[in-house]
């Protein structure tokens, strides 16, 4: 009977009514759309990383460091047996690291050139353009060659040494230069033929790490490559997005803070109008425990029927943006994730469920937190319409 | 008649105090949140500024052509007297020189003797001078995990992951083999005095952060620097300022033809921070715009509301004689005093509080796992000339909306219908 | 008779005939530049692109695998010590009180920013150990006649894949090197300014070293003395002789 007379009651306030379920549905759907975007900003800027350069995790070199260049001249080896499987049927593809440099215009540059096949489909890299007739064919990214200042056709001098240490040098031609959203795979980086290379190092079938496909699980079998799976190759990524989330989640908080500041307000002002009609209801019987619950019910009614207007025209409006994405103005890659031009939002039902959770636990709390006074409330001193 | 009507305002709580708080609180929120989301989306264009770009920095034109490449064989030299004069010509601005190297750090044995090696990234800053800024700047005290600040020349911090794979503790001696200015070979034994977490992997790996007077001794770089920053010191990028200025220093120099002229650089002009900058004005626009919306349909709704039940009142004012326009107006007039009170109160408090979370911040350290140099968890708020303004929109113009809006029922409804709404 | 003499001249000097063998040149090369016991003092002159920077340096060596050098100016470098054991280099820093081993990498390094690296120091300087050679043709440096010889390594781990080299035809000095990578891309050239007569023997005085792929003024060794056949005592090429 509560719940049917606070039905009632809340329907019938009309206007009033409307406004607060309007104002507290758009904090519900920016609270959703905001959640969308960061994890939004976490999947593109992973799925960028994960498509250009992780795929479905590596296997490294025993002595392979990323982070320690010395390591570079000993990180190779032939691929076990069942990674060498895993390659001959399109399942993985080998990379081989190794450190070099370049004179651009005579001042010596250190870079790491990186064999790969060009026939490749793991990693979504343009690596067919390596096949070229010219005898080191090279491929840069756009930050790259921005820095050494070189265009498609121009040709740049690379020394490396073998894997005696004998020195060699050629004059590679940059035959594509490719824009990434990533660094990693940009800046300080020459790609090229992985059999060039390997021939290059007179280190034939030898490889620095195996990147495994995005599908599938990885072998079982162990071996003394280790496998980095890619929690641990993002592990810094999520924790720069948690980072940020957090200040997000502020804002959302503070955003909801606002809406519910129009539910206090509102029930704030029934208290004073509906006196009256309180005392009435408690002289007719109705314990204020009652009464209590249904100035909850009402204000709680507020934030279902807000969530309900709220999935009207949010779940299309949140959709569409999913679908078409957020556009973001130029280039945003130097933000410390790879983003592309547009931010696509990404919600999830755990995401939404937590969100309409939160939503109704707070107007339910912050409905009851001003009502709590009609429990002292003198039912006589009511009916004559005065405060107590 | 005025008297009566302001009686009645101070009077009745419901009718004056409550709008008015609900307004300030209101407007000090939407202000808050202004000086907040700002603050916080400009966050990492002062990291960024901290430990790399400055707001604006300088650098030989040698250098700056291949930076990525740390060549501090074309470093400034005599940065003492180039920090001076920018001193005198830009004083609103803090100059800090700055040392970039890479190298080895080795650890003796007790015969002295290689017992661990590895390769390391070096930062070299003044930060052993007390009142250096800095100390502040790179976030050291907060980012320190083991150990003590330097507080010699000789005196070093690693990072923590660094510190615990090479196996050494604090007060243990290090020597920095590198390569000096000029190519040779550098060795410099250091003390390992404190360990920081620096946030990001490859640093975390190993990096150290050493004083500049100190590096300068190591790599043969007396009164040497790779790059002097230069950071406003309000802590603002002030974007429309640092470029102009960056073009007048370029202009002066640019008579001397010379490659190791100083060069200065805009934030915006390195590191595609421009296109960030316009990002970060773009979500700012974004996210203020639908605070203020939100603020407004929820102030409008307490200037509707806050109309709507004065009907009774209304009524009787009706009755006595009082015209329809004339009550009409004096609701508005007193919903134009409640918002002008409420936006005044709401946002004077709101900018004292942005004032000490813009000098101060706010910690989400309990968030995150610890402070780290490149991610401080101090976030600070921004107070913008906008935001002075900002809270007006909702705390002024929508409650005299929302009170314009109810204050139509006068003229629909009848006397008696507001009489009876009187309930008493 | 008379109108026979050039064609017996020219005979004389036809490719093959009175010729030595390139080995032969190049077994006197080494016979010449590698000594016993010797002791130096050189000046290193290195172009840099800011400024040029001059060191000296005293060195004991005895035959190929073993040396010990002192930097003896500018200030900033006086003390440093180096001693080379065969294959292995350590160096002392008397600022830092620290014997260091220059290994891997570290060797690969620069030599005091010059066109030199640490490992063109360790490097085996008896050519006929490292490389087979070609007597390509005779030429002239400097107004000199010279032998041109074509030296290919012997083995994969040798640092330069072939070299080029003008050995004085009277004097059996290599007045000029061209050093080349597998692919047969000119990377290093080193040629003779001036030389001296010594002890029987002719020996560079002023060098230059050029790295080819590098913008630079290059380096420039001088040697200002030269001592045959000292005695080096042997306490010299231990690690101790480096703090003392």
């Amino acid at each position: 009977m509560i719940l049917r007379l606070a039905f009632k009651n809340t329907l019938g306030a009309g206007l009033r009514t409307w406004l607060n379920v309007i104002v507290l549905s758009i904090a519900y759907v920016l609270i959703i759309g905001m959640q969308g975007l960061y994890r939004g900003m976490n999947d593109q800027a992973s799925q960028a990383r994960i498509s250009q350069e992780l795929g479905g995790g590596q296997y490294w070199h025993p002595q392979y460091d990323p982070y320690d260049p010395m390591t570079l001249d000993e990180a190779h080896g032939i691929p076990p047996s069942v990674l060498t499987g895993l390659v001959e049927a399109g399942m993985a593809t080998p990379i081989l690291c190794g450190p070099a440099a370049i004179f651009p215009e005579g001042r010596i540059r250190s870079v790491l050139l990186r064999g790969i096949e060009p026939d490749q489909q793991i990693l979504d890299l343009p690596t067919a353009q390596l096949h070229s007739d010219h005898p080191l064919p090279i491929m840069l990214g756009a930050r790259m060659a921005a820095s050494v200042g070189v265009q498609v056709g121009d040709e740049l001098t690379v020394r490396w040494r073998d894997s005696n240490g004998t020195f060699d040098a050629a004059d590679a031609e940059v035959v594509y230069i490719f824009k990434s959203r990533i660094p990693t795979i940009d800046v300080g980086q020459i790609w090229l033929p992985l059999q060039r290379m390997q021939t290059m190092l007179a280190i034939p079938g030898q490889a620095t790490m195996v990147v495994l496909q995005r599908e599938g699980d990885p072998p079982e079998s162990t071996t003394d490559w280790s496998f980095r799976d890619l929690d641990y190759l993002l592990m810094e990524l999520k924790a720069m997005v948690r980072s940020k989330s957090v200040g997000g989640g502020i804002m959302q908080g503070l955003l909801l803070a606002i809406a519910l500041l129009a539910i206090f307000d509102s029930q704030i002002l029934s208290l004073f109008r509906r006196r009256r009609e309180m005392g009435t209801l408690i002289s007719l019987g109705m314990t204020r425990g009652n009464l209590i619950g249904l100035f909850t019910a009402e204000g709680a009614l507020h934030g279902i029927m807000a969530m309900l207007l709220g999935t009207l025209y949010g779940l299309p409006l949140l959709t569409w943006l999913a679908l078409t994405g957020i556009p973001l103005p130029g280039y945003s890659d130097d933000w410390g994730f790879a983003l592309s031009d547009r931010l696509f939002p990404v919600y999830g039902p755990l995401l939404v469920l937590i969100s309409t959770l939160i939503v109704f636990i707070s107007v339910t709390v912050i409905s009851y937190i001003p009502v709590r006074r009609i429990a002292s409330l003198d039912p006589t001193e009511a009916l004559r319409g005065k405060v107590s | 008649m005025i008297r009566f009507l302001l009686k009645g305002l101070i009077r009745d709580r419901s009718r004056s105090l409550l709008p008015a708080v609900v307004v300030s609180i209101g407007v000090m929120v939407t202000v808050m949140m202004y000086c907040w989301i700002i603050g916080s989306l400009y966050e990492m264009i002062d990291n960024s500024a901290r430990f790399e770009t400055g707001h604006v920095k300088v650098m030989t034109r040698a250098y700056q052509e291949v930076a990525d490449q740390i060549p501090n064989d074309l470093a400034i030299l005599n940065v003492t007297g180039l920090r001076d004069s920018l001193a005198a010509v830009y004083p609103d601005y803090d100059w800090v020189p700055r040392i970039r190297f890479g190298g080895l750090l080795d650890i003796p044995d007790e015969n002295g003797e290689t017992r661990d090696q590895g390769p390391v990234i070096g930062m070299a800053a003044d930060i052993i001078t007390p009142d250096s800024r800095d100390r502040t700047f790179l976030n050291l005290a907060q980012a320190l995990v083991t150990g003590d600040l330097p507080q010699a020349a000789d005196e070093l911090l690693i990072s923590a992951a660094f510190a615990a794979k090479l196996g050494v503790g604090i007060g243990d001696p290090a020597t920095l083999i590198g390569s000096t200015m000029h190519g040779g070979m550098a060795f410099y034994n250091f003390k390992i005095v404190g360990t920081v977490e620096f946030g990001i992997l490859a640093l975390d790996r190993g990096a150290l952060i050493a004083d500049i007077r100190g590096v300068q001794d190591a790599l043969d770089m007396p009164d040497g620097a790779s790059e002097l920053l230069g950071l406003h010191k309000s802590g603002q990028y002030l974007r429309e300022e640092a470029p102009l200025m960056a073009a007048e220093f370029n202009q002066k120099k640019e008579m001397e033809k010379g490659e190791f002229t100083p060069v200065m650089l805009a934030l915006q002009d390195q590191n595609n921070l421009g296109v960030m900058l316009n990002l970060i004005d773009y979500f700012a626009a974004i996210l203020v715009t639908m605070f203020v919306t939100v603020m407004s349909i929820v102030l409008w709704n307490t200037g509707l509301m806050g109309s709507l039940r004065r009907y009774g009142e209304i009524g009787v004012r009706l009755a006595i004689g009082e015209s329809k326009g004339h009550i009409y107006g004096s609701l508005v007039a007193e919903s134009v005093g409640i918002g002008l009170a409420g936006s005044i109160l709401g946002t004077a408090v709101a900018l004292f509080f942005s004032a000490l979370l813009q000098q101060y911040g706010f910690d989400i350290s309990g968030k995150m796992q610890n402070a780290t140099v490149m991610i401080p968890t101090v976030i600070h708020a921004r107070i913008t000339p906008t935001a002075y303004f900002i809270g007006f929109f909702p705390g002024l113009l929508a409650v005299v909306l929302g009170s314009m809006i109810a204050g139509l029922g006068i003229f629909k409804r009848s006397t008696a219908e507001l009489f009876k709404e009187l309930e008493v | 008779m008379k109108t026979l003499l050039p064609f017996i001249f020219i005979l004389g000097f036809l490719p093959g005939q009175d010729w030595p063998t390139a080995e032969q040149v190049l077994a006197q090369v080494d016979a010449n530049m590698v000594a016993g016991n010797r002791m130096t003092i050189a000046t290193m002159v290195i172009h840099g692109r800011r400024d040029s920077r001059t060191l000296q340096i005293q060195s004991w060596i005895q035959g190929e695998d073993r040396s010990f050098s002192e930097y003896l100016s500018p200030p900033g470098e006086r003390g440093i010590k180096m001693l080379k054991l065969k294959d292995e280099l350590w160096t002392y820093s008397p600022q830092s009180d620290r014997t260091i081993r220059i290994a891997g990498h570290m060797l690969r390094q620069s030599l005091n920013g010059s066109d030199l690296s640490y490992e063109d120091m360790l490097e085996d300087n008896e050519l006929l150990h490292s490389y087979t050679a070609v007597l390509l043709d005779s030429g002239r440096v400097a107004d000199r006649p010279c032998w041109i010889l074509e030296l290919t390594a012997k083995r994969s781990d040798v640092t330069y894949h072939s070299r080029r080299i003008w050995v004085d035809r009277e004097r059996f000095i290599a007045l000029q090197e061209e050093r080349f990578a597998k692919s047969g891309k000119l990377l290093k050239t080193t040629r003779i300014e001036e030389m001296f007569f010594q002890d029987e023997r002719w020996y560079p005085r002023r060098i230059t070293f050029q790295d080819m792929l590098k913008k630079g003024g290059g380096t420039e060794l001088i040697l200002d003395s030269l001592n045959f056949d000292i005695v080096i005592p042997d306490h010299l090429f231990t690690r101790a002789a480096l703090r003392q």
